[in-house]
C-alpha cells in the first residue's frame, strides 16, 4: 500500500493537463490504430493473393481441359469474339476478357440471326452436331471511357442463355453447368423452368423451387450451378423457345456451336461455314487455344505486376509502419520532456521533502505509461472499427474496379481480366490487438524514459531557483 | 554535541562564475542547540540561502563539514540525503511550494510517503498536524482555494510531518503582509516554545528576525561575530501613526485608522 502514492500521484498529475492528454492520446492512438490497420490490411491482400493465384491455376486447367475436350467444337457467331475484341477490336467487353467455357463462348451476346442456319450448316460434309444457342444479357447501359475510346457497354445484371433441351444434345454435348450444387440441371421435355448461377440466386433473391420472373413470363427455379469461369457467373439457363418468347428474338439464335465428327476435319468444316456464310466468324479449337494462350500469357503479365504491386505496397506499408512506431515514441518523448521542464521546482520540492531519484524518476515513467495505456485502448478501438477504412487511405492494393461494400478489403474486388476474387474484408486478429497494444505501451515507457530520467536528475537547489 | 541540533564547522562554499571563482561561504562556523529558534539574517547576496541549503543537505560544502542530529551529513554520498532531508529537515519556502493538485491534507501527509507509516496514521498523523496549525476546516481544500496565511500555515504543517530534527524556513514570510507575517512568526514561535521544535528562519527582515531567539548576521558569505538575541515578540504597528495594535483590532486605537 505504501507505493500506491506513486499512482495514484501519476494519475492526478495526467488528468491536470486534460487538454494536453487530450490531444496525445488522440495523436498516439491514431498511430496505435495504423499499427494495427496495415498489417490487417497487407494480411488481408496477401491472403486474396493467394487465392487469386490459386483460382487462376485451377481456371487454367479447367480452360485447357475444356478446350482439350471440345476439341472438335467449332464457333459460329455474327462477332469476332475474343481473338479480335481482345486485340485492337472493338475493346474490352463488360467483365473482362472472358476465356469463359464453351457454355459461355467468347462471342459477344447481343448479335442474333436466323436459326435456318441451322439446317444448312447440318448439310455440311463432317458436321456431327449443330446446337443453336440464343443470348441475351440483360441489364443497364454505361458509357466508358476506355484507352480504345468512348463506348456503350450494357453492364449486365443477368444472362438469359436458350438451349434446345433435346436429349441427344443434352447427354453427349456440354450445353449445361455440369456443377449442380443444388436441385437439379435442366431435362428433354422441361417448360417453365430455369437453371440459375449462385449470382442469379443472390441477384433475385431466390433458391430452388421458387418462382421467378423474367422479363414479364413466370419461371421455376429447379436447380443452381456454381462455376469460377465468369463469363458464365451470370447465365440463366432455359429452353430455346422460351428464350426466344420471352426476348422477342422468335426464330433467332445468337451463335451455333458446331461439332465436327472428328479434329481431322475442323479445317474442312470451318472452311465450308466460312463458305457459306461469309458474315460468319468460326472459332476452332486451335483459335481457342491460341488465344487462351495469349490471354493466360496475359494474365500472368498482370499477375506479375500485381505481385509486384504488392510487394510494392508492402514496402511502403512497412515504411508507414516503421514512421508510426517512431511517431508514438517522439510523441511520448515530447511531451515528458516538455513536462518535466515545466515541472522543474516540483521537482525540486519533491526532492527536498525527501523524495529520492528512484520516486522521481517512477512517477514520471507512470505518467508516460498511462497515456500510453489509454491510448492504446482508444486506438484498438478505432483500429478494430476502421481498419478497412483506414486501409483503404494507406494500402494502395492490387488494381482492381470497385465491386460494392461488400468486396475485399479495401472494399475493392480483386481481380485480373476474366478471373476476380473477393478478398476478405480487413478485421484485424486478436494477437495483432494485443501485439499492437502492449508495443503501443512499451514505447509509451520507452519514450518516457529519457525525461524520467532527466528529472531524476534534476539538481533540487537549482530547480528551486526557477519560478 | 547530544544537544546539538545543527553544528558547522569551517564551512566553505565556492561557485564557479562565468570562468572565475565565487566564494559564497567563508569559515561559516554554527552551533545550534535543540528546540533554538534562530534567525539568520543579512543583505541580498550574503550567502545566507547558500547556508540554507547547505544546512538543508541540498547542497553540500566545498570545505567544512555539517552534523546534524549528531550525524556527519556532509560524508552521506548524495544519493542518500534524500533520507536524510526525509527523516531529518522540514522546509518551508517563500512562495509556499505547495502541490496544487492535491488538498491540504494530501499536501502534509506527501512527505510521509515511503515511511513505514500506513495509510491511516499518516492521515492522523496530518491532521493534528492541520489541527495544531488552525487548519482542521479547511483540510480537503486545494491551494488555490486557501489565502497566502493558509497556505504557509499548511506548508508549516508539512514541514513538520516527518517529526524533524530542524525546520528550515526561507523567507517564510516574504509573500505575506504585515498581520498575515507576525500571525506566521507567532505561529512558529508557538511551535518552538510547546514542541520544542528547533527552528532555523532565513531572512532579510529585522522584524521578521527579531522574533526568533538569536539573530545571526551573514555579510560577504562571512558570519559576523555580532549575535543579538531576540525580542521573541514581533511588535505589529499601525502603518499610519507607528502605534502598536493587536492582530484582531479593526481600527487603530491611536489614530482610528481602519485596519
Amino acid at each position: 500500500m505504501k507505493n500506491l502514492g506513486v499512482f495514484t500521484r501519476a494519475l492526478r498529475n495526467v488528468s491536470r493537463r486534460k487538454i494536453r492528454a487530450l490531444l496525445v492520446i488522440i495523436a498516439l492512438s491514431l498511430s496505435v490504430a495504423i499499427l494495427i490497420s496495415i498489417p490487417t490490411g497487407i494480411m488481408a491482400n496477401q491472403e486474396a493473393a493467394e487465392q487469386l493465384s490459386a483460382n487462376y491455376d485451377s481456371y487454367l486447367e479447367n480452360m485447357e481441359t475444356e478446350i482439350t475436350t471440345a476439341a472438335t467444337l467449332l464457333e459460329v457467331s455474327l462477332s469476332p469474339g475474343f481473338a479480335a475484341a481482345g486485340f485492337g477490336g472493338g475493346g474490352p467487353p463488360e467483365g473482362g476478357f472472358g476465356g469463359g467455357g464453351f457454355t459461355g463462348g467468347f462471342m459477344s451476346r447481343e448479335s442474333f440471326f436466323n436459326e435456318t442456319a441451322v439446317s444448312n450448316i447440318t448439310t455440311i460434309e463432317g458436321v456431327a452436331a449443330v446446337i443453336p444457342v440464343l443470348e441475351k444479357s440483360e441489364g443497364t447501359l454505361e458509357t466508358r471511357s476506355t484507352q480504345f475510346g468512348e463506348f456503350e457497354f450494357l453492364r449486365p445484371e443477368y444472362t438469359i442463355v436458350g438451349v434446345p433441351l433435346d436429349d441427344s444434345i443434352l447427354s453427349n454435348y456440354p450445353v449445361l453447368p455440369s456443377e449442380i450444387i443444388e436441385g437439379r440441371t435442366l431435362v428433354e421435355g422441361d417448360s417453365g423452368v430455369v437453371l440459375l448461377s449462385v449470382n442469379n440466386t443472390e441477384y433475385f433473391g431466390v433458391g430452388v423451387n421458387d418462382q421467378i420472373n423474367i422479363l414479364g413470363s413466370d419461371f421455376t427455379v429447379v436447380g443452381v450451378y456454381s462455376t469460377t469461369v465468369t463469363q458464365e457467373m451470370t447465365n440463366l439457363y432455359m429452353s430455346l423457345s422460351e428464350a426466344q418468347e420471352i426476348t422477342e428474338l422468335e426464330g433467332e439464335i445468337s451463335r451455333l456451336d458446331v461439332y465436327a465428327e472428328n479434329e481431322d476435319v475442323i479445317d474442312e468444316v470451318s472452311n465450308d461455314i466460312t463458305a457459306m456464310y461469309a458474315e460468319f466468324y468460326v472459332n476452332t479449337a486451335e483459335s481457342r487455344l491460341e488465344a487462351i494462350t495469349t490471354m493466360a500469357e496475359r494474365q500472368v503479365d498482370i499477375l506479375e505486376d500485381a505481385e509486384a504491386d504488392l510487394v510494392e505496397t508492402q514496402a511502403v506499408a512497412y515504411m508507414e509502419i516503421g514512421i508510426a512506431v517512431v511517431a508514438t515514441s517522439l510523441i511520448v518523448l515530447f511531451t515528458m520532456l516538455y513536462t518535466v521542464r515545466e515541472r522543474t521546482q516540483e521537482i525540486g520540492v519533491l526532492k527536498a521533502i525527501g523524495f529520492s531519484n528512484g520516486n522521481i524518476m517512477s512517477q514520471f515513467m507512470l505518467e508516460g505509461m498511462f497515456l500510453s495505456i489509454v491510448a492504446g485502448l482508444v486506438g484498438v478501438i478505432i483500429g478494430m472499427v476502421g481498419a478497412p477504412i483506414i486501409t483503404q487511405l494507406l494500402l494502395t492494393g492490387l488494381s482492381a474496379s470497385n465491386s460494392g461494400p461488400e468486396q475485399a478489403f479495401t472494399g475493392r474486388q480483386i481481380g485480373i481480366p476474366g478471373l476476380t476474387v473477393e478478398a476478405s474484408i480487413a478485421t484485424p486478429t486478436v494477437e495483432l490487438l494485443l501485439i499492437v497494444f502492449a508495443g503501443a505501451v512499451l514505447l509509451g515507457i520507452i519514450g518516457s524514459l529519457y525525461p524520467a530520467w532527466q528529472a531524476s536528475k534534476t539538481s533540487p537547489m537549482e530547480a528551486l531557483r526557477r519560478e | 554535541m547530544n544537544d546539538l541540533a545543527l553544528k558547522t564547522e569551517n564551512l566553505d562554499k565556492l561557485y564557479k562564475l562565468g570562468g572565475r571563482q565565487v566564494q559564497a561561504l567563508s569559515d561559516v562556523t554554527i552551533e545550534i542547540q535543540k528546540g533554538d529558534f534562530l534567525s539568520i539574517m543579512g543583505p541580498s547576496g550574503s550567502g545566507k540561502t547558500t547556508l540554507l541549503n547547505i544546512l538543508g543537505c541540498l547542497d553540500k560544502p566545498t570545505h567544512g563539514e555539517v552534523f546534524l542530529d549528531g550525524k556527519n551529513v556532509t560524508k552521506v554520498p548524495e544519493k542518500d540525503l534524500h533520507k536524510i532531508r526525509k527523516n531529518k529537515i522540514g522546509f518551508m519556502f517563500q512562495t509556499f511550494n505547495l502541490m496544487p493538485w492535491l488538498n491540504a491534507i494530501e499536501n502534509v501527509e506527501l512527505p510521509m510517503e515511503g515511511t513505514k507509516k500506513s495509510k491511516a496514521e499518516r492521515q492522523k498523523r496530518a491532521r493534528e498536524l492541520l489541527e495544531m496549525v488552525g487548519l482542521s476546516k479547511r483540510i480537503e481544500h486545494r491551494p488555490h482555494k486557501l489565502s497566502a496565511g493558509e497556505q504557509q500555515r499548511v506548508a508549516i504543517a508539512r514541514a513538520l510531518a516527518n517529526n524533524p530534527a530542524i525546520v528550515l524556513a526561507d523567507e517564510p514570510t516574504g509573500n505575506l503582509d504585515a498581520k498575515t507575517k507576525y500571525e506566521i512568526m507567532r505561529l512558529l514561535g508557538k511551535l518552538n516554545a510547546e514542541q520544542g521544535t528547533t527552528i532555523i528562519v532565513v531572512t532579510h527582515d529585522n522584524k521578521v528576525g527579531s522574533r526568533a531567539h538569536r539573530m545571526l548576521f551573514l555579510n560577504d558569505g562571512k558570519l559576523l561575530k555580532k549575535e543579538r538575541k531576540g525580542s521573541h515578540l514581533m511588535k505589529l504597528t499601525c502603518p499610519k501613526c507607528g502605534k502598536e495594535i493587536q492582530p484582531d483590532d479593526t481600527f487603530c486605537a491611536g489614530c482610528g485608522k481602519r485596519l
